[in-house]
């Protein structure tokens, strides 16, 4: 932002400099907006602004069909000239919306852009009282005299301009992630991914084919993982989590925590004679518990990095101190049973925040009794089933006996859009899954049966209708409206009894399967969760991350300079991941292209006379702008670090001696329009001390 | 009386079948809200995914589908509706499976309601509400059970008439103070 212009000739008071008592009255301007009809269907406008002329400080007002179009832009700026205003007031959408559209026309004509309030007369007024029109009128001009009021008492403040590192951090090594990281350092800036399994890849390394073209899924995920190991511009921290992260955008410090693989990555090659000689078998998590592993292991044989892994719960040595087979068998002496975590602290201008999802897990006592009986799977663990590398080869068998399933049912909205467990939304994914098993399934072995127990079928992608139409049409997979309401599994053959309503049959069938697949849904991941927190990023009900805006700011965050992709934001498919992953490396490449960053002024600030070095805002404040500092009189001060403060006030509210302000929102500008609400006025600031003694 | 009695506890399929088209003029698009009054929650959200007629114990013995009355009142039909519902036992199974939280058999008992209020009352139901006015309990006290018990040496059901008559007027009291007699259609005879 460049500095503000001298002020326009007609502009001749300057009153931001006065204190309270002498005041000397700023003139106000305040712009009523109809937004068409959007507030002037239910507000009228007029009434508002002939109320607002006749307001102290008040020396125009004027209404206007829609405040942010050029007209009437121009008409503040023309205001601002003839009537030598010095505070500005737009009564009309959310700040949110409008506000640097404002702050940018009224700089235009000389101001400092901080001597804008903006009153938010269309959310908080029209759209929240649409029946009561009177009642919504006068609230509107409740709220432009408050406004008025506070606005007479801002103060001119400057944006900051910051440096931004031209390096980002990418979180979740998934689809998603591995296509920002790639983007982003393809454009030349330095990427660090971090991956909290020993491997990247993430989910869909482990799916067989993908829908709807049938693509495998690690034949087109695998080049893409190698490029990124290879990639000159990537730091890949595998087996790593994130700690702690501190700073703002294009100044993030991070702290990541590389977990002991017990392996040294720069001399293993990972030829495997070390988990040969491992004598521990474990169920590999990477196969659902089909498969097993070693205790020394790379989760499959496409991993990146290849490099292999000591899992420390099932590790003989850890245990008992003895074994080492694996460090005897190891040409290269990789193996380091004495291996610590190991902090690795990086500075990065961005995050991209690319944590993924789990599946749903079905309920323990649940209808579908995933946990009772062996023949019922998840659409996970079939993948892993039908897969290639998977544990029986890509040989689809029930899981009791080993044989091949002749009927098989796939069960939909398993932990979908179900409201009693409080998964209200559609998982996105799940209808076009179990469509594309259903096909493999039958292109394996044509003479199987297959049922899909569906409530709506959700084949809304590029090609997604014509798979739906092909598997009913050339494989004669049955589709049965209904959700089924019983399974009963047959103690002897272990085949399972579904039993459900043929809703558009209108009749109750009874039919045994060999295999039941649950189509479970997709939920935020435990990464998420903690990143999440880390980071303090905000969700949406049902727990994925909020984006900026839900059509317009789609991978920013509430934070800038952190961005989301793929389903941490939301259940999605590959396709979209790999788009929102390109969208969210666009985005952080801005500001690393820019080289800088504009900050917003609006920080608090500690009157050293007044802090007593207590402590508690250095305590509350979640971002660590506070410190303690000694002060040359003697005793301790609490300063605040300016580039880490977000304004949020918590600070300022919970201090004690009253010693911290936030700009813009200080207790005089927030007392003038609570006493403006209540129709007192406020002089000399006497109002305000009976408020305080009336409130502590 | 069989033939009657038949109406009332029978699903909606034969009724529709009835009526090869379904005239836009019976279709009261208010039922839905009507049915909220009477403390049938969310009826519009009904995925119509049929796991309460699955669950549901009665629709194993007749041609009973919650789901297609759940149908029925999303799309206004109230007439089909009207007639039947008194079979629900209300053992609130298909509201502990419902995936979209409504409860189907407080739609029934919503219906019953609002059937009553529009008059229609089954025979059996106006029957077990005269006996409840009458005795105090909706079966019919039958002498030939206490004549046995007292054969076994047990006291006859209601051994203190005194009671009896007390929590007879209570319930006669409070009945005509609701109207419930007048809603019901009981004749006036029948009190005491």
């Amino acid at each position: 932002m460049t500095e503000p212009a001298p002020q326009d000739k007609t502009v001749t008071k300057d009153t931001s400099a006065e204190p309270d008592g002498g005041r000397k009255a700023p003139r106000v301007g305040v712009f009523v907006c109809d937004c068409g009809s959007n507030i002037a269907g239910v507000v009228d406008c007029g009434k508002v602004r002939e109320a607002a002329e006749k307001l102290g400080d008040v020396v125009v007002a004027k209404e206007n069909k829609y405040t942010c179009s050029d007209v009437g832009q121009a008409e503040i700026i023309k205001a601002i000239k003839e009537h030598g205003i010095e505070r500005v007031v737009v009564a009309a959408c959310s700040p949110r919306l409008h506000e640097p559209t404002f702050r940018n026309c009224i700089q235009q004509a000389g101001l400092n852009p901080y001597l804008l309030h903006m009153v938010n007369i269309r959310e908080q007024c029209s759209w929240v009282h649409g029946h009561e029109k009177a009642k919504a009128t006068k609230k509107a001009l409740e709220l432009v005299k408050m406004g008025v009021s506070k606005a007479a008492r801002l103060e001119p403040l400057e944006a900051r301009e910051v440096p931004v590192e031209p390096s980002s951090l990418v979180v979740g090594g998934g689809v998603a992630g591995i296509q920002a990281a790639l983007d982003l350092a393809n454009m030349g800036f330095k990427v660090y991914m971090v991956e909290k399994e020993p491997s990247i890849g993430g989910k869909m390394a482990m799916l067989d084919k993908t829908f709807p073209t049938g693509d495998c899924a690690i034949c087109i995920l695998a080049p893409k993982m190698v490029e990124l190991s290879r990639h000159p511009n990537i730091t890949l921290l595998s087996y790593s989590e994130v700690e702690e992260v501190k700073g703002y955008i294009g100044n993030f410090e991070v702290k990541v925590r590389k977990k002991a693989r017990y392996v040294h990555e720069e001399l293993c090659v990972g030829c495997g004679v070390c988990a040969d000689a491992c004598p521990v078998k474990v169920d590999n998590e990477f196969d659902l518990g089909f498969g097993q592993r070693k205790a020394i292991y790379v989760p499959f044989p496409q991993a990146v990095p290849l490099r292999y892994t000591i899992d420390k719960e099932h590790c003989i040595h850890f245990k008992s101190g003895k074994c080492l087979l694996c460090a005897k068998a190891c040409a290269n002496n990789a193996i380091d049973h004495k291996m610590k975590d190991e902090i690795v602290n990086l500075k990065v201008g961005t995050i991209i925040v690319a944590t993924g999802y789990e599946t749903y897990v079905p309920l323990r006592k649940g209808v579908y009794k995933y946990w009772e009986c062996d023949n019922v799977i998840t659409g996970l663990e079939l993948e892993r089933l039908l897969n290639a590398s998977g544990p029986t080869g890509g040989h689809l068998v029930r899981p009791s006996d080993g044989k091949r399933p002749e009927k098989i049912a796939f069960i939909q909205c398993v932990g979908s859009r179900n409201k009693k467990i409080d998964r209200n939304y559609c998982s996105r994914v799940c209808c076009m899954y179990a469509i594309k098993n259903a096909q493999i399934i039958m292109e394996h072995e044509p003479n199987t049966e297959i049922s899909v127990y569906y409530n709506d079928i959700r084949a809304f992608g590029k090609g997604f209708e014509e798979l739906y139409h092909r598997v009913r049409e050339e494989y004669a997979v049955e589709f049965i409206r209904g959700r089924p309401a019983k399974l009963k599994e047959d103690p002897t053959t272990k085949r399972i009894t579904i039993r459900a309503e043929e809703t558009l049959l209108n009749m109750i069938t009874e039919r045994e399967f060999d295999l039941v697949v649950l189509s479970t849904g997709l939920i935020p991941s435990e990464g998420s969760k903690s990143i999440g927190k880390t980071l303090g990023l905000t969700t949406t009900p049902d727990g994925f991350f909020a984006e900026a805006h839900p059509k317009l700011r789609p991978v920013e965050t509430a934070l800038d300079g952190v961005y989301v992709a793929g389903c941490a934001q939301g259940p999605k498919d590959i396709p979209d991941s790999v788009a929102q992953a390109k969208a969210a490396a666009s985005s952080a490449a801005a500001p690393m292209f820019a080289k800088k960053v504009t900050i917003e002024p609006l920080t608090a600030s500690v009157d050293e006379d007044l802090c007593v070095g207590c402590g508690l805002c250095v305590e509350l404040c979640p971002y660590g702008a506070p410190e303690l500092v000694t002060v040359e009189k003697g005793g301790t001060k609490a300063r605040i670090i300016e580039a880490l403060c977000h304004g949020c006030g918590t600070c300022a509210a919970s201090c004690p001696q009253k010693a911290i302000t936030c700009k813009q929102f200080t207790d005089e500008q927030i007392y003038s329009e609570i006493f403006a609400a209540l129709g007192a006025e406020d002089k000399k600031g006497e109002g305000r001390k009976k408020a305080e003694a009336g409130v502590s | 009386m069989a033939e009657v009695e038949k109406v009332f506890i029978s699903g909606l399929h034969e009724e529709l079948a009835e009526d090869r088209v379904i005239n836009e003029k019976d279709l009261d698009p208010e039922f839905a809200k009507e049915i909220r009054k009477y403390g049938g929650k969310n009826v519009m959200t009904c995925l119509q995914c049929g796991n309460c007629t699955g669950v549901c114990p009665i629709s194993l013995k007749i041609d009973y589908k919650t789901r297609n009355i759940i149908k029925c009142c999303q799309f206004g039909l109230k007439k089909y509706t009207l007639g039947t519902r008194w079979v629900c036992a209300t053992c609130y199974r298909c509201y502990e499976h419902c995936p979209a939280d409504l409860n189907p058999a407080e739609v029934m008992i919503a219906l019953r309601h609002i059937a009553v209020r529009e008059g229609i009352v089954p025979p059996f139901v106006k029957i077990a509400a005269t006996n409840l006015v009458k005795y105090g309990q909706s079966v019919k006290p039958d002498p030939e059970i206490d004549k046995i018990r007292v054969e076994l040496g047990l006291k006859p059901v209601h051994a203190d008439q005194e009671r009896l008559t007390a929590v007879v007027r209570e319930i006669q009291t409070l009945v005509h103070a609701t109207k419930y007699d007048k809603l019901i259609g009981i004749q006036e005879e029948v009190k005491l």
